[in-house]
This record gives C-alpha cells, sequence and structure tokens, in this order.
C-alpha cells in the first residue's frame, strides 16, 4: 500500500501500523485515515510540550534577566511547574459571563488553538521529516496562521467587555498591518528558491553555510531583520504586545476566559511563537541543514529555538509602543523597507549579481 | 518677609478684612469673615509682595461650638506661608468656593462637605467623595456624630 | 459612509486595574482609543485616619499616620512629630535631627526607586521593576535592621526617634548608597535612551507649570514642570539648611522630565545622606516627652517634602492630651485632581503612563 505521509523517518513505525491494522482486516482507506490520525497525536503531543516547555523556559529567562530564580519547586529547576500549571487550569471552574455571546464566546480559544496547530502541516522538521509536501507551503502557512487574528477578534467581542473588545481591534489592526512586511520579506526567499514548496526552501540552502538565506547580501540579513520585527509582531509580544496589553487593557481579548480556554490562548500564542520561530529558521537559517552528525531535526530546533531565544530577550528588555506608534512604524517604515529590499533583491536576481 | 513682616504687612494692606488671630508657632493665622473671603483670597494671590498662588491644603474643623475652615496658602516664588480662617456658626455653615482662586479646592471643599455638613455655594459639582454614593448616616468628622452600630454595605 | 456613525462610550478603569497603583477607578470617557474626558472616583480606601486621630494621644498617633502613606512611612511619623513638637515647643537633640534626615532621604531613595520600577512597568517593561525593588530592598534591610519594621516604621517620634542607630548602620549605609549609585547607571542606560521609551514618555503628558500651580500639584512633578519649589529649601525644616544639595529642575513637564527628576533627586538625597552621615554627632537621640504630653492649645500645619511632594498635616490642640483635629494633606491628592485639567485628549496608553509618572500612591489619597 502506499503511505499518505511523507513522514519518510518515521516510515518502520508507520509500516508497522498499517502490518497490524491490515492483519485485523482493516481496508486501506481506514489505516489511511488511523495512520493520520496517529500522526496528528504525535504532532499534537510534541507541538503540546514544545509550547509547555516554552512557557517554563520564558519563565526561568526571564527570571534570570531580573536577578531572581523563577520556579524552582517542582522537579529540578521547576522543569515540571508548566505541567502542573496546565493541569491546575484543567480542573479549574469554566467562569462564564453572562453577558457573553455564546457562540462565538465558545469557538474563539477553539479556532485560536486550532490556527495555531494548522501551519505545522508543512513544517519540515527534519530531512524527509514533514507531514505534507504542498507545492504552496507558506501561502498555506500565511493563510492559516492570520486565522489567529479572527478568534482574537472573537474573543474580544464574545466577551462583551470593552476592554476585550479594545484587545481584539488592536490585535486585528496590528496583526493585519504586519502582514504586509512580513509577507513582502518571506517573498524575497521565494523570489529566489522560485517555490513556494518548504522543502524545496530548505533544499536550496543545503550545502555550506553561506547558502543560508541570512548571507545571501546585501538583501539577506534586511528581510531576516524585517521578517523577525513583523513576526514579534504578528506573535503579540512585547515591544508589539498591545492586544493584551496587560497595565492598560488588563488582559486584553482574554479577559473574561478562564481555565482550559484561558489555557488554550496561552498555548497559541506559544505555539505560534514557535511557529514565527520556526518559518524564520526555515527561510533564513537554512532549517534541518547543517553537519550531518547532528541529526536534522536537531538542527532545525536549535535554530528555531535560538531565534525564540532572541524573541525572549527583546520581550523582557524593552517597553511596548503604543498603538498609533505601532501602526506608523509598520506603514511609515516598515513597509517602504521590505519593499524596497523585494525590489533590491529582484533587480539583483534579474542581473544574476548573486551566487 | 518673615513672619512677624508678613503679619504686619497684611494687617496693614488687607483694609481691616484680615484680622491676625495669632501670630502662631511657625506661621501667621489670619481671620477673615466669609463674605469677604474671595475678594481677600484674591487679593493674597494677585498682591505683588504675597502671590499666595499655591493652596495647600483646606481643612474643615468642628471645635465643639462652631465651624471653622482653614486655607492654607504659600506662596512658591516668595517663600511665604499663611492661614486663613474663617468662622461659621453651627447652623446653616455656609461658604463661598474658593475654586476660581485656587482649583485645587476643588477636592477639599468636596470633602469638607460631605465630612462636615459645611456647605459650599457655587462649587459646581458637590457629590460624594470619600463617601459612599447612598450615604445617609449624617457628617461623620462632626464631633456630636455617633458611629452607627453597623454600616450598611452597599448593594452590589 | 454618511451613515457611518461613531459613538463615545465610558470605560472603567479600575478600581481594579493594574495600573490604577492600587483602587483608584476613574470613568473615562472614550472615543476608540482615545480618552475625552477622565473623572476620578476616589475613597475605595477610606480607612478614617483623621477621624481615629482625634480619639489617640499625639504619641498614639503616630503609627496610625504610618498607614497614611506607606511608602514613605518615615515621613508620614516625621510629619506628625515635627507638628507636635511646634505645638508643644519641644527641642530635639541634635542626632536625633542627623537620624531623622538620614531616614527621610533614604525613603525618599527608596520610594524614587519603586517609582522607576513602577514606571517602567507601567510603560510595558517588566524587567526594571525587579532591578528597582532589588536596591530598594537594601534600604528596607536598613531600616529593619534600625527599627524592626520594614515598612510601617513607627520609628520617628515626638521628640526625637525611638531609638538609637543599631552598631554597623554606618558602613552598611555607606555600602547601599555605593550600590545604588553604581545600579543608578545601569538603570539610566537601560531606559534613559531606549527609542521606544522615548516615544512613550517625551512630549507626552505636558503639565504646565501654571495649572500645576493651580491644582496644588507639588514636588518632583511640579519641579518638572519648571518651578523651583522645595520645601526642603522653601519652608526649611529639620536641619535641611545645613546640607549642600541641588534642587533639580526640568521644563518641559512631561512624562520624561518627571521620570528624569526623580533620578536626579535619587543622586541628590544619596549625597544628603552621605553629609548626614559624616556630620552625625554623638549625644541623645530622644528628648524627654511625656507620652501623654498636653501642648497648649493652638494649631499647626507642618509641611515636608516627601518623594511626592508636600506632606502636610494640620494639627489642632485644645490643650488636652489628644488633638481635636488632625487634618492630612497627601501630594497625591492634588495629583489625581489635576489629571482632568491636563490628561485628556491623550490615548488609553498615554493615561497609563502619565499616571505612572504622577507617582500617586492610592493609602495617601483616601486616607
Amino acid at each position: 500500500m502506499t503511505f499518505p505521509v511523507a513522514v519518510l523517518e518515521l516510515y518502520p513505525l508507520f509500516r508497522w501500523l498499517s502490518g497490524v491494522l491490515e492483519s485485523f482486516g482493516f481496508s486501506a482507506n481506514t489505516v489511511l485515515i488511523i495512520s493520520y490520525a496517529v500522526l496528528g497525536v504525535i504532532m499534537f503531543s510534541a507541538l503540546s510540550i514544545i509550547a509547555l516547555f516554552l512557557v517554563w523556559w520564558e519563565r526561568k529567562i526571564a527570571a534570570h534577566m531580573q536577578q531572581r530564580f523563577g520556579p524552582m519547586r517542582h522537579g529540578w529547576h521547576g522543569w515540571y511547574q508548566t505541567i502542573m500549571d496546565a493541569i491546575k487550569l484543567l480542573q479549574k471552574e469554566d467562569v462564564r459571563v453572562a453577558s457573553r455571546d455564546k457562540i462565538v464566546y465558545f469557538w474563539a480559544p477553539v479556532i485560536c488553538f486550532v490556527a495555531a496547530y494548522l501551519a505545522y502541516i508543512v513544517m519540515p522538521w527534519g530531512k524527509n521529516l514533514i507531514v505534507a509536501d504542498f507545492n504552496i507551503g507558506i501561502l498555506y502557512i500565511m493563510a492559516v496562521t492570520t486565522f489567529t487574528v479572527i478568534a482574537l477578534l472573537m474573543a474580544g467581542w464574545g466577551s462583551n467587555n470593552k476592554y476585550a473588545l479594545l484587545g481584539g481591534m488592536r490585535s486585528a489592526a496590528q496583526v493585519v498591518s504586519y502582514e504586509i512586511p512580513m509577507v513582502a520579506s518571506i517573498l524575497t526567499v521565494i523570489l529566489f528558491v522560485g517555490s513556494m514548496s518548504m522543502v524545496d526552501i530548505v533544499t536550496s540552502q543545503s550545502g555550506w553555510i553561506f547558502n543560508w538565506f541570512i548571507f545571501k547580501l546585501p538583501f539577506g540579513p534586511i528581510a531576516f531583520v524585517t521578517y523577525l520585527i513583523a513576526a514579534t509582531a504578528e506573535a503579540n509580544r512585547t515591544p508589539f504586545d498591545i492586544p493584551e496589553a496587560e497595565q492598560e487593557l488588563v488582559a486584553g481579548f482574554n479577559i473574561e476566559y478562564s481555565g482550559m480556554k484561558f489555557a488554550m490562548f496561552f498555548l497559541a500564542e506559544f505555539i505560534n511563537m514557535f511557529t514565527v520561530s520556526a518559518l524564520a529558521a526555515t527561510l533564513f537559517l537554512g532549517g534541518w541543514n547543517g553537519w550531518s552528525f547532528i541529526p536534522s531535526w536537531a538542527w532545525f530546533l536549535m535554530k528555531t529555538f535560538g531565534v525564540v531565544f532572541l524573541m525572549m530577550l527583546i520581550r523582557w528588555t524593552y517597553p511596548r509602543l503604543r498603538v498609533d506608534q505601532l501602526m506608523e512604524f509598520a506603514w511609515k517604515f516598515l513597509v517602504p523597507v521590505t519593499f524596497a529590499n523585494l525590489i533590491l533583491a529582484a533587480v539583483i536576481k534579474y542581473a544574476g549579481w548573486h551566487w | 518677609m518673615d513672619k512677624d513682616q508678613l503679619s504686619a504687612y497684611l494687617t496693614d494692606k488687607s483694609e481691616g478684612k484680615l484680622t491676625l488671630l495669632e501670630v502662631g508657632r511657625h506661621d501667621p493665622i489670619f481671620k477673615v469673615e466669609a463674605s469677604q473671603l474671595i475678594e481677600v483670597c484674591t487679593w493674597l494671590r494677585d498682591d505683588e509682595q504675597l502671590k499666595f498662588d499655591f493652596l495647600c491644603n483646606l481643612s474643615g474643623v468642628d471645635t465643639g461650638e462652631q465651624f471653622e475652615v482653614v486655607y492654607q496658602l504659600a506662596s512658591t516664588s516668595k517663600s511665604l506661608r499663611v492661614d486663613i480662617k474663617v468662622i461659621l456658626p453651627y447652623d446653616g455653615a455656609e461658604i463661598e468656593s474658593v475654586q476660581k482662586v485656587w482649583a485645587a479646592a476643588n477636592w477639599h471643599e468636596r470633602e469638607m462637605w460631605e465630612l462636615y455638613g459645611i456647605n459650599v455655594k457655587n462649587h459646581g459639582k458637590l457629590e460624594f467623595l470619600l463617601l459612599p454614593e447612598d450615604w445617609d448616616e449624617g457628617f461623620p468628622m462632626r464631633k456630636d456624630w455617633d458611629a452607627p452600630d453597623f454600616i450598611r454595605m452597599p448593594e452590589f | 459612509m454618511s451613515d457611518l456613525r461613531t459613538e463615545e462610550y465610558y470605560l472603567n478603569m479600575g478600581p481594579h486595574h493594574p495600573s490604577t497603583h492600587g483602587v483608584c477607578r476613574m470613568v473615562l470617557k472614550m472615543d476608540g482609543e482615545k480618552v475625552k474626558e477622565i473623572e476620578p472616583h476616589i475613597g475605595y480606601l477610606h480607612r478614617s485616619i483623621e477621624k481615629i486621630c482625634e480619639n489617640r494621644t499625639y504619641a498614639q498617633c503616630i503609627p496610625i499616620l504610618d498607614r497614611f502613606e506607606y511608602v514613605t512611612a518615615m515621613s508620614c511619623n516625621y510629619v506628625f512629630a515635627l507638628a507636635a513638637e511646634r505645638l508643644a515647643s519641644i527641642e530635639v537633640p541634635e542626632r536625633a535631627e542627623h537620624i531623622r534626615v538620614i531616614m527621610l532621604e533614604l525613603n525618599r531613595i527608596a520610594s524614587h526607586l519603586l517609582f522607576y520600577g513602577v514606571t517602567a512597568m507601567d510603560i510595558g517593561a517588566l524587567t526594571p521593576f525587579l532591578y528597582g525593588l532589588r536596591e530598594r530592598e537594601s534600604i528596607l534591610d536598613l531600616f529593619e535592621m534600625t527599627c524592626g519594621q520594614r515598612l510601617t516604621y513607627n520609628y520617628i517620634r515626638v521628640g526625637g526617634v525611638s531609638r538609637d542607630l543599631p552598631n554597623g548602620f554606618i558602613p552598611k549605609c555607606h555600602e547601599a548608597l555605593n550600590t545604588i549609585e553604581k545600579k543608578l547607571a545601569d538603570y539610566e542606560g537601560l531606559l534613559n535612551e531606549n527609542p521606544i521609551w522615548l516615544v512613550r514618555t517625551v512630549g507626552i503628558g505636558v503639565l504646565p507649570a501654571k495649572v500645576a500651580l493651580d491644582y496644588g500639584v507639588s514636588g518632583p512633578c511640579l519641579r518638572a514642570s519648571g518651578v523651583q519649589y522645595d520645601l526642603r529649601r522653601n519652608d526649611p525644616y529639620s536641619i535641611y539648611d545645613r546640607f549642600e544639595f541641588d534642587i533639580p529642575v526640568r521644563h518641559n513637564g512631561d512624562c520624561y522630565d518627571r521620570y528624569l527628576l526623580r533620578l536626579d533627586e535619587i543622586r541628590q538625597s544619596i549625597h544628603i545622606v552621605r553629609q548626614a552621615l559624616d556630620a552625625l554627632p554623638e549625644g541623645d537621640f530622644k528628648a524627654k516627652v511625656s507620652p501623654n504630653f498636653k501642648p497648649p492649645a493652638g494649631e499647626v500645619y507642618a509641611r515636608i517634602e516627601n518623594s511626592r511632594g508636600e506632606l502636610g498635616v494640620h494639627v489642632i490642640s485644645d490643650g488636652t492630651k489628644k488633638p481635636l483635629r488632625v487634618k492630612t494633606r497627601g501630594a497625591s491628592y492634588n495629583h489625581i485632581a489635576v489629571l482632568p485639567a491636563f490628561a485628556t485628549d491623550v490615548l488609553l496608553a498615554d493615561l497609563v503612563a502619565i499616571f505612572a509618572t504622577m507617582d500617586v500612591i492610592m493609602p495617601e489619597v483616601d486616607r
């Protein structure tokens, strides 16, 4: 039978699984569906673990930057603190506002959570370690990550709270504005690779380190920096965390959410951060390329966590921008710069002045 | 100007509107009639030698026999301090608002009104400031006020 | 487009809001993100300190007034002691005056360090908060060493202080001051030149000097608007006239100036404490005052410059051992009252920055 997934690294597992299933007399279609389901569970677990780890990591980084220890009680340096937090949140009462918009209020965290996970269908975790290699992979990612903004707007509207509404409106304005410079920086990469498939983008950067897109002078570094700025805004992190600006909007769009619904927003936020970092690693830092004595997925994770680390350092250093300054920065600085960079890259590509 | 010179100056120039009550342990204290309050306050603020442009504090006082309203004034440019006292009868205590002279008086007067029951004319916004909105237990800073046995919590 | 309609709405900021520093409630009339009108509502923390004081002896009032403005409780102790001393004409020993100055200035530094952290946090930088608290901790340790308390000290009493400086206080104090002075450069490096910090504070919430004086704004907020008015110079109390220090003044009156001015004041306070420590004479730390002393009838309004501005207390004595009237005046009271006069037509985020740099503390407002 043909295997439905491009996860060649996990090939033995799926061959064993389908063998077992076929011996029970399941049809090929059922086996296919079950294989996808198993894969989904693996991806979900891996991402949840990563998100939980990121929460813990962020707390530790923040604590050490602020000259304290952070979580220390649960395990070595509090390593299972966030697991306990998640369990606590699961057990908490789901407090709902009486005046909420029932449908919108319920679906907002769900959509936010699902949208955060969807991007990983085309994420190349390592050599031959990708769920599905679409030929429009990067476009797909841009499309599904934008779902988040709908979820935040829904949360802001459905909560029937002015702070939440302000947060939702801010996040819509912010994400829509920063999408443009983000796409424009990604376009420089696509322009050179000539394909939107994630696998093609990674393989085009194989070889030695100067094949990484960030080293394609002069436009590579500019595209990387503009992408990183836009991605920070996209992931709603300081200095661009105005949708949930704690000191202004208390908690922004998630002010009326508690328990598991809040946890879904919270985890989705960290997964979004991981997504944009993984994209940065894939597009600019060579993805899973690296010396072969370290497994390719380890390279991918190292690069991604490096970008995440950078974003965390920024978050705990800078103050927050104001909403109008944020917009001005996007439209008056970032958009012109990224488009100029794109044109520059196009000219260089056309003239062939690159390696 | 030290405080003796200041008291002499104020007694001279105020044309009898300010009467010295006490040179004071630290600052002179003057008495003014309630009817002449605004006039005197404006003069104190605008006089070139005085320039009392800063209202430090405004206290209502219940001495047991009468109300007193004390305005503590300061001059930022001349480094002067003076207290102006208005004595009001216990019944129907009423005083003109000095907000037009010093805007800082606004909240102090509201507070005095709610805690002592001294009515403030031309205040513009006499609403409860410190007390709950539905307070009807009297004027708590008056000497003859007995605390009610229990105070009803506002309803939520 | 003609049938599109916008509507102003009311936003209830507080009493429980992360950046109202306690329980201040502001009803904001908003046009989108823009604040059109502010109406502060206070009184959520009212503890009737003034009424309680009328039923206490003068010595018993001091721990009550600790709770009046707990971030700089030393100055609350001091201002009441000053009023009582002026009423009863009590001479305070030299050593006690020096110790008082040391404590007042240390407390000012502690308060300004807290301001540094809290303001940075309100503008979104979370890390400086912990830095500010770290150095404040070393001062609180000194206070704990001196009087056993970290927040409400009840240390400065009528006629002196409750006990002498402990052994080893002076070297430890010098050490703490040196650390703070060194760390201050780090703090400034973190925020002063930070572009995001600059766009968030420069030119935001300009408080004109005229409005400030009219509304009784005092202390660093007034000096940031260009009025050189510091009670340590303009209405000297204690022994401040013996020390050499500058009164920092800035002229723009925006959030950035209010922030910088407080950092400057920390330096000046360090300077004063060092001078006081060097000049510390031997002798009594407390004059002999009966606990139930009866000041002659009369009244006095004592005012001092604490970290927020003018802290005043109006005490009236009727010749008995209890005061007839105690009226407290905190700087924050006027700082909230002035908000509707100048903080309109700003964005919500700016209002938070303005509120933070006015350095309002609620127990002082509600009393």
